[in-house]
This record gives structure tokens, sequence and C-alpha cells, in this order.
């Protein structure tokens, strides 16, 4: 069944809406066989992409969240130097404490390589790190091999990974890095596609109420002076309160009340500005 | 049709795509030879059928950020808005591309030949060098078209015909489908985010992170645990104490703001908002007011009536402050130079601007000016130009911003 789907290329996956130009990088991507770049605000569905792709070929993801501490090592491997040295004093586990490789754990980098079955490997929000990070890590998966110091050991991939890369800043990426990867930017979805997003997640949803809440999130979207502006998971929550909540009425959005907005504005300057902004709708 | 898509891939693949990825780095996007090799394999690959596979394909492969998306959506509607289907007689000429495209992806040797050069003088050529070196041949190629015999392998016919050498000339197949690209391209959906003008609010999030960095470090007194632990088990439990640095006290920030003329008025609230989300990691953020430069006042209130502040008070604040100035620089030199330069006649005080401004540097290091107006129009101002004898001036861009907050931390 998924070689099938394989062979046809990818086209979406069960919860995710997938647009024609995406869906062309990603093939082209995976026949280059060159890790993919996605850039774009919060919220359009950069990391929602890698689960899609794994969830359509059948493939295990493995996700590796960035952290602007975190040292490219972290990733590959680790050396528990903490148990070795516990084994060696007090000497009651099944370990050979003089074999240091039972001591190394792989990360998620490592984890990718030592797979027998090709991998999703996600690689989320890499702007957190520095750009030495970043630029030692896309030598690793290039030559799709690393060495463990520890124990003079090569680790080299079994199979290449599908890589996706992440990154939420405008900021570009070191020249190096972008040479070896495909590049796209999400635009924020148009309201059109939002529609088909929102129904992907409530089938059921009442046509009036999919057209007001979707006019209203993007009219709030427009608000000048908003540092965090709502995304799709906002929109989405957003909906989901409406719907719980017995007392609302489509038509109030039609008359310009928004309820609940602290779901869509996380940020108390935000929330304060939305709702002044807010406050003008009605008419 | 199945053909039309196939000779579409080969004929433009090669000369029309030569010439697009030309286009592409005269109009300043910086492409890479290798990632064109790149676009060649996909090509190769079969992985590019029609136009619409080759604008998202060639964007994704070639164009490494959003900045640029908008520069390419113009390039590729310039280049494609002629695209219209292929004629039969072009038949033969996409065979001919077909082959050379092979040479170039898997024979060096062949491609020597066919190019007439020695395959280690071919091997020399830098990526770059081989395209221009190919490129020329292609020039060659169309000035020599008529009954020419030159070219790489066939009769010397050349698939560069009709219209000429140059982009829009060329005819490139496709299917139907081929205008959607062209139409998406021409909506330039990229404009927001191209690099070009100066911040707008959509940018806010990412300036944020630029200011950011405008926290102050200092020695390295602060043990970390998690690294004295791992170096301790390494050196099989011999204490190893790592050490990091610790934070200073916040920054203090002051900041003017010349909102005066109607040039400065979409920049004022952008700049404010800006600062004030950011204020949470400052010690004291001071907004101040001005209408374009500074005399003997700085104001507290936008209508600049009601609060004044003397500039001659600003001494007693620490001079480890740092000071923003935020404005267009923009003026008549006599409003900066003469001693009663002020257009408010209350402010006239026999002092200079020019002396006012030298003062706040002198008094307060840390300074930087900050120009809604991109740089390159700088030297026409001949206000601006003084100012920058003073002020180190920065544009109110994210590159511009991030030079700014650098200079602003540096330690002398």
């Amino acid at each position: 069944m998924h070689k099938e789907t394989q062979k046809k290329g990818f086209t979406g996956a069960s919860k995710y809406v997938l647009d024609d130009e995406l869906a062309r990088i990603v093939n082209i991507s995976m026949a280059l066989e060159m890790p993919l770049l996605l850039k774009g605000e919060p919220g359009t569905g950069k990391t929602m992409l890698a689960h899609a792709i794994a969830e359509a070929f059948d493939m295990r993801l493995i996700v590796l969240n960035v952290k602007s501490s975190m040292k490219l090592i972290d990733a590959l491997y680790q050396y528990d130097t903490l148990t070795r040295l516990n084994d060696s004093r007090f000497g009651d586990s099944k370990r050979d404490v003089s074999n240091i490789e039972e001591y190394i754990r792989m990360g998620k980098i490592g984890q990718g390589f030592v797979s027998d079955e090709r991998v999703v490997l996600l690689i989320d929000e890499i702007d957190k790190a520095d750009t030495d990070f970043q630029d030692d890590m896309l030598d690793v998966l290039d030559q799709m091999e690393f060495d463990i110091i520890e124990i003079d050991k090569t680790i080299k991939a079994k199979n290449r990974p599908v890589i996706i890369i992440t990154s939420n800043a405008k900021k570009d990426l070191s020249d190096p890095f972008l040479g070896r990867c495909n590049f796209h930017h999400i635009a924020f979805p148009e309201p059109d596609m939002m529609r088909r997003i929102v129904q992907i997640h409530f089938a059921d949803i009442d046509r009036e109420l999919l057209d007001s809440a979707v006019k209203t999130f993007y009219r709030l979207r427009e608000i000048r002076g908003i540092e965090k502006k709502p995304a799709t998971r906002e929109l989405i929550n957003w909906i989901r309160a409406l719907k719980a909540d017995p007392d609302f009425r489509v038509k109030d959005l039609i008359k310009g009340e928004v309820p609940f907005l602290g779901v869509l504005f996380k940020k108390s300057p935000d929330y304060v500005v939305a709702q002044n902004a807010a406050a003008r709708f009605r008419v | 049709m199945r053909y039309a898509l196939c000779a579409m891939r080969h004929a433009s693949g090669v000369f029309m795509f030569v010439d697009f990825f030309y286009l592409l780095k005269k109009s300043g996007i910086p492409v890479s030879p290798t990632s064109f090799l790149r676009l060649q394999k996909a090509l190769g690959m079969g992985l590019i059928n029609s136009l619409d596979d080759f604008y998202t394909g060639a964007r994704a492969i070639l164009v490494k950020s959003e900045r640029y998306f908008d520069l390419y959506d113009q390039v590729f509607a310039h280049q494609f808005k002629g695209a219209e289907f292929k004629e039969p007689d072009e038949v033969e000429l996409s065979e001919m591309a077909r082959a050379l495209l092979d040479e170039w992806l898997k024979d060096p040797k062949g491609l020597a030949e066919a190019l007439g050069i020695k395959e280690e003088d071919l091997l020399k050529l830098s990526p770059d060098e081989l395209i221009k070196y190919f490129l020329d041949r292609l020039k060659e190629q169309t000035e020599a078209h008529h009954g020419g015999s030159k070219w790489i392998g066939t009769g010397g016919t050349s698939p560069v015909g009709h219209s000429g050498y140059h982009p829009g000339g060329m005819r490139v197949g496709g299917v139907s489908r081929n205008k959607s690209a062209v139409k998406v391209a021409m909506d330039r959906r990229y404009r927001d985010y191209s690099q070009q003008g100066p911040m707008t609010p959509s940018q806010m999030g990412e300036a944020l992170k630029r200011l950011r960095n405008m926290v102050p470090f200092g020695p390295k007194d602060k043990v970390n645990i998690d690294k004295t632990i791992y170096e301790t088990m390494r050196n099989a439990g011999e204490i190893e104490i790592v050490f990091d640095r610790s934070l200073k006290d916040r920054l203090k920030v002051i900041l003017a703001i010349d909102n005066g003329g109607w040039s400065m008025e979409p920049y004022i609230e952008l700049v404010q908002t800006l600062f004030n989300y950011a204020r949470a990691q400052f010690k004291d953020l001071k907004t101040f007011f001005f209408h374009n430069t500074i005399y003997d006042y700085l104001w507290e209130d936008p209508p600049r009536r009601s609060k004044p502040l003397p500039v001659d008070e600003l001494v007693r604040l620490d001079p480890e402050t740092r000071f923003i100035i935020v404005g267009d620089a923009s003026m008549a030199p006599y409003e900066l130079m003469a001693t009663d330069g002020s257009i408010h006649i209350e402010e006239r005080s026999g002092r200079p601007s020019y002396e006012r401004l030298k003062f706040i540097a002198k008094t307060f290091p840390h300074a930087v000016w900050i120009n809604p107006k991109l740089a390159e129009e700088w030297p026409y101002t001949r206000s601006i130009h003084h100012i920058q004898e003073i002020f180190p001036m920065f544009e109110l861009t994210l590159d511009g911003l991030e030079k700014a907050v650098h200079h602003i931390m540096r330690k002398n």
C-alpha cells in the first residue's frame, strides 16, 4: 500500500491540506535527496508537513527540537558518563564498564542514521541554534556520517532520511547552509485555503459559522501593532470554543462581536490592542 | 501533449534556462552555479514536467530566501510571459537539446569535445566558468544563426530562433497551464517579504528579536552545573568546574523620535510599539519627541507642548544610557546650522542644533541615529551628511536595526 503512495509522490495526509506548490517541492526534494528548508510565520504548518509526510509514506518520524543552548554533539550522540562512573564505583549493572560503547546513546540525528528503515527527520526551529551548529549539522547531513570520538567509530547512515528543516526567523541562514538545502517559504494561507483547513478539522461545521469566523479572523489579523498575530492553531481553538458555547450565535460575529478574544491573542498587550480594535468592528 | 511537455523540458532546460539563470543573477538574486547544476539534474531526472513545476521547482532549488521571491516572480513573469505552444518544426531542436543536456550531466568528456576544449581544461573550469563558456558559445551561435555550422553536433540549426537571443524572444513550449505559473508570478504574492523598503508592521516580531540582543553580559562567574557534572564524570570523578557568563544589570534606553513631518508619520507608531514590547528587558525606557532636529528641549508628550525636558538636563542621567534617535534627518541646512534654526520661534536659544546634537553624543557615548530613509538616498541630503558626522546612522530596516543594536552594545 505505501509503496504505491511512494511511487505516486506526496499528495497530502488525513489532517493536512497540501497545496500543489508545496507538494511539488516536497517531491523534488525527496527525489534529489536534498534537505528541504521551510520558512514562514508560526502556524503555517511547517512542522505539520513533516508529520504529514511521515504519515503518507508510512515512515517513522524523528523530531529534533533545536534549542538555543544545543551543541551539535547532543543531536548526534551522548556519552553517558554519569552512569558509567556509577557502574564503575558500584558495579551492580550488567553493562561492561570497560566498553564505552555501552554508554553511548544516540541523539535524534544518530537515531535517524542507525534506523533500518528510511525515516523522516524533522529538524524543528533551526534558527534557535547558533550558526556553527547549523553549518556543522549540514556537514553531517551532507556526508551522512559522523564520528564518535570516545570510541573512535564512524556512524554511517543506513538510509538517507527525508530531512525537513524549519525556521521561524526572517533572517537568512548562512550561505553554505542554504546552498545545501532546497527552500520554500510557506505564506500564510489565503481565506479559501483556510476554509478548507477548518473543514478538515470540523467536518460538520455550519457554513455560516465557517464563513463569518474566517472573515473575522482575517480582520483581526489586520490589526496593526500586534506582536503575535493569531495563526491557524488559534483559529481552530477559537472555533472549538465558539462551538462549545451554547450561548453563542453566528449573528453575533456578523454584528461585529468577538467572543473569546483571549483564545486568539495570548499576549496581554496584544489582547488589549485587539480588544480596542474589535470594539470598533461593531456597527 | 506528452511530447510538448518533453520538448519544453529540454529546450527550455538548456537554452531558455541559462538565460533565465543569468537574468536572476543580474537582478541581484544570489543564485549559485551549484544550485544551477542541481536544477539541471532535476530536469534530467524528469521531475519537472510543466511550467508550473518549473516555477516552483526552480524557485525551491535556486532561491534561498523569501525576500527574493518577489524579484523571482518579476523575472519569471518577464521571461516567460510570451510563452506559447511549441511549433512542430522545433521538434528536432529539442532532440538536440536533450542530447546536449545529457552530455552536460553525465559525460564531461563528451561535453569537452562538444565545446571544443580539452577535458583537462574543462575540469579546471569552475561551474561558474563552465556556464559562462557555455553561454558564450550560445551567443556565438545566435549570431551565426542562418546557415551557420558551428554549433554542437548538429547541422547548425539553432534552437534560438525567431526573435533573437534576448529574453522574451525565445519560444517555449508547455501545456496551457503555463499561463497560470506566469499569472501566479505576476501576482507578486511575496511583495511584502521583499528586502526593499523600510520596516513594515508585519516585520515587528522579527525586529523585536533584534532588540532582544540588547542584553549586556558580565564576567564568567556563574557555575554551569550540568556542564560541571559532565566534565567531572569525564574526569573520572575529579572535580572540574565550568563557569558561564552572568547577566549584568539591564539597560536604560532613551528613545527620541522625530514626530514632526508627514514623512515620519508611518514610522512613529511602529518604532514606539517596537520598543514598548521590548520594554520588559530594559531597566528603564523613556520616549521623547522632537521636530526635525533637537534644539533646547525634548518633549515627553507627542504634541510637544506640555512636558518639555531641557536638553541640558540630560547630563544628570546615567551616561551608560543608550540614546536612540529615530528621524529622517532631512531638513533645510539652516535648521541644523543656524543659531536660530528652529522653525518654532519659542525654541530659539542662540545655539545651533548641530551643537546640541554634539552635546548629546558627548553625554551618551552609546548613541545611534536610525533613519527610515534608505541609505542609498542619504548622500543627496546635506543635513543627513552633517548628522552622520555626529551619530552613527543606520537604516530602519531589519538589517539596519541589527547593526544599530550591535553598535550600541559595543563596549567602547
